[in-house]
């Protein structure tokens, strides 16, 4: 069993490293810093959210995504085509997004992330995994003036995402993992989400994931267990329900377990953890099995998801399954 | 008919947002920060009144967050360290950590306080249980269910004083309740426990969100009025009601757009109070902004609640002729 987390990360933390991203980017944005001097803040803090990752004991870590206001925004914004828009309720939490605004074809110019990750990766001698909005998410989050029309938009989003994936997987990333918190979060058009994922990593040379969240699996498990990625991530705390479809479901993909509350800053217990993994290892061998929060940790306050980061850690480590 | 009133907060002016900082690094006592909410209220009122407000409010000026200022008076709750909202703006979400309870009234000293400087109806404001809930950690109760009832007892004591003072109306914000359609109707229970057996007239707000899902439930939530943001949807949700029998409560309609600088034509918010006269009585209708004012200046507020005066008094004097 490998721990990891699905992506983003507290950007500042009052008891640890530090809030200075804030007034960083304040300062920014009044022109008072120059990008190179953002950059340099926003590195010591993933730099700071590796090393506690390290520490914690985690085996595949992410960049903890402090550059990130959101899962749309970074790859909208660098993208032709898209404008960045006004605040629409994250799925259903009380955070927010900027709601990009398709006005013609997207495309994309050159590399979106590439850099970023080489830098994460040079922080560690730890697999770092590179994570990417999944196409059926992003568009489900875009209002869209140009196809009108879900399908076109999702598969040229695909290709584009495919571009990306297979560029992280050129700058050495072992895992490209695409975030699709959309499924199961409403009506779904699980073929289409599913479709996509196979042209959005078409010929990545390296392991794929596609991660879901929030959402109900009922229906789209089965689907995914089909896509073409290596690994399919689910949660199980926000819609118990999924452990269920998890039981019924043929798992045949390495499932990554989705099983401490990354929206709720209450600490689960090593014996319950313990039982998931009791119920999931009935259906999945360990070495095909990943255990992570549900979601990204950076709902919660600093120090709670550092506590989640060891407690996740922890059990793990003290699992004789 | 047609009186007017506003959703809640008011912006605070700059000597308070100036004072309020200043307490937080300790360079002013609560006393002298109390002294200066208590001029901003005083200047409140006398604005409302100047502007011929029908039933006013204290404008919050004491008050922060909506949800944190009653996370601070009750006992049960902690404050956490900053968690992200969207882009860089961060809070402290509270943090339930044990029964919650109401060691003394909240908001009653604060209501007497307003109501002595005017013989106009001062309405007592709180926060519903529901998004109380929401809008908190819980690390205490097993389940999102109990967190809210056991809440929505101690907001009811707190609306039993507030009635007990002398409050005519009394408005239970519940603007988390469109983020989770299908907890509806746990929001319905809670506010249930919040008004029964009081005697004032009782109103909830409800901010925008899947509006189609909670629509059909509306009539539901146990009280006399539900306030709604219009302006801030072009008037669409009159559609909304106009394909239903009449809609058998009291209802707020917001009819300034408070998101926005834009300051509407006098004529726009009359045309548009005349289209929602077309599908509710004049006497169900309480016409206010969209929301609480508290992210505009002083001067748009004021501008604002201006506007929505003289609409309603040019609507009126047509209804009498």
């Amino acid at each position: 069993m490998k721990t990891t987390t699905v992506g983003n990360y507290p950007k500042v933390a009052e008891g640890a490293y530090t809030t200075k991203l804030i007034g960083a980017i304040t300062r920014w944005q009044r022109q008072e810093l120059t990008d190179a001097q953002l950059e340099d803040t926003s590195r010591e803090i993933t730099r700071a959210v590796i090393q506690e990752h390290e520490r914690a004991g985690l085996d595949v870590l992410t960049d903890g995504q402090i550059r990130w206001e959101d899962l749309v925004t970074p790859v909208a914004k660098r993208l032709k085509g898209f404008e960045i828009n006004g605040l629409s309720r994250w799925f259903n939490n009380n955070v927010y997004y900027r709601r990009p605004i398709l006005h013609k074809v997207p495309v994309r110019n050159g590399p979106i992330l590439v850099e970023e990750y080489r830098f994460a990766a040079s922080c560690t001698k730890k697999p770092v995994k590179a994570v990417l909005p999944g196409p059926y998410t992003f568009v489900a989050l875009c209002e869209d003036r140009h196809y009108k029309a879900r399908g076109p938009f999702v598969r040229k989003m695909a290709e584009i995402l495919n571009e990306e994936a297979r560029a992280l997987a050129q700058a050495g990333a072992p895992i490209v993992q695409f975030d699709e918190p959309a499924i199961g979060f409403g009506k779904t058009d699980i073929k289409l989400a599913v479709d996509a994922l196979g042209i959005a990593t078409r010929g990545v040379k390296a392991k794929t994931a596609v991660y879901t969240y929030f959402g109900r699996l009922d229906g789209a498990l089965e689907p995914l267990m089909r896509a073409k990625v290596d690994i399919v991530g689910v949660d199980v705390v926000s819609e118990p329900s999924t452990l269920g479809a998890l039981r019924r479901a043929k798992i045949t993909k390495e499932l990554a377990l989705g099983c401490l509350d990354g929206r709720n800053t209450k600490l689960e217990s090593v014996a319950e953890l313990h039982t998931l993994f009791d119920a999931v290892r009935k259906r999945v061998p360990s070495d095909r099995l990943y255990i992570n929060p549900n979601c990204g940790l950076e709902f919660l306050p600093h120090a709670q998801a550092q506590a989640k980061l060891q407690r996740l850690a922890q059990a793990v480590r003290t699992y004789k399954g | 008919m047609l009186l007017t009133t506003s959703v809640g907060s008011l912006p605070k002016p700059d000597y308070l947002t100036k004072a309020r900082t200043q307490t937080r690094k300790g360079e002013l006592d609560a006393r002298q920060l109390r002294s200066l909410e208590e001029q901003a209220t005083r200047e409140w009122i006398r604005i409302q009144e100047e502007l011929d407000i029908d039933i006013i409010v204290d404008g919050e000026q004491y008050r922060g967050d909506m949800v944190a200022y009653f996370a601070e008076h009750l006992d049960g709750f902690k404050q956490s360290e900053l968690v992200r909202s969207y882009g860089n703006r961060y809070y402290r979400k509270p943090i339930i950590t044990g029964k919650v309870t109401r060691p003394t009234p909240v908001t009653v000293g604060w209501w007497r306080f307003a109501q002595g400087l005017t013989t106009r109806p001062v309405k007592g404001m709180l926060t519903g249980p529901y998004t109380i809930m929401d809008w908190s950690f819980n690390e205490h109760y097993p389940s999102r269910r109990a967190a809210t009832l056991a809440i929505a007892h101690v907001v009811r004591d707190e609306a039993r004083d507030l009635e007990r003072a002398g409050a005519q109306y009394i408005q239970v914000d519940e603007p988390a309740i469109s983020t989770r359609p299908e907890e509806m109707d746990l929001a319905i229970e809670a506010l249930g426990i919040v008004t029964k057996g009081l005697k004032a007239k009782t109103i909830t707000h409800i901010c925008y969100g899947d509006f189609n899902a909670i629509g059909p439930k509306l009539h539901k939530l146990p009280v006399d009025q539900i306030d709604l943001e219009f302006a801030n949807r072009n008037f669409e949700l009159l559609d909304f009601f106009k394909k239903r029998k009449r809609f058998p409560k009291e209802i707020g309609l917001g009819v300034v757009d408070v998101h926005s600088h834009r300051m509407e034509p006098t004529d726009e918010v009359v045309a548009n109070l005349k289209k929602a006269l077309k599908v509710f009585n004049p006497e169900q209708i309480y016409v206010d902004p969209d929301c609480g004012l508290k992210t505009r200046t002083v001067e748009e507020a004021t501008a604002k609640l201006r506007l929505v005066v003289e609409a309603t008094k040019a609507v009126r004097a047509e209804l009498f002729n």
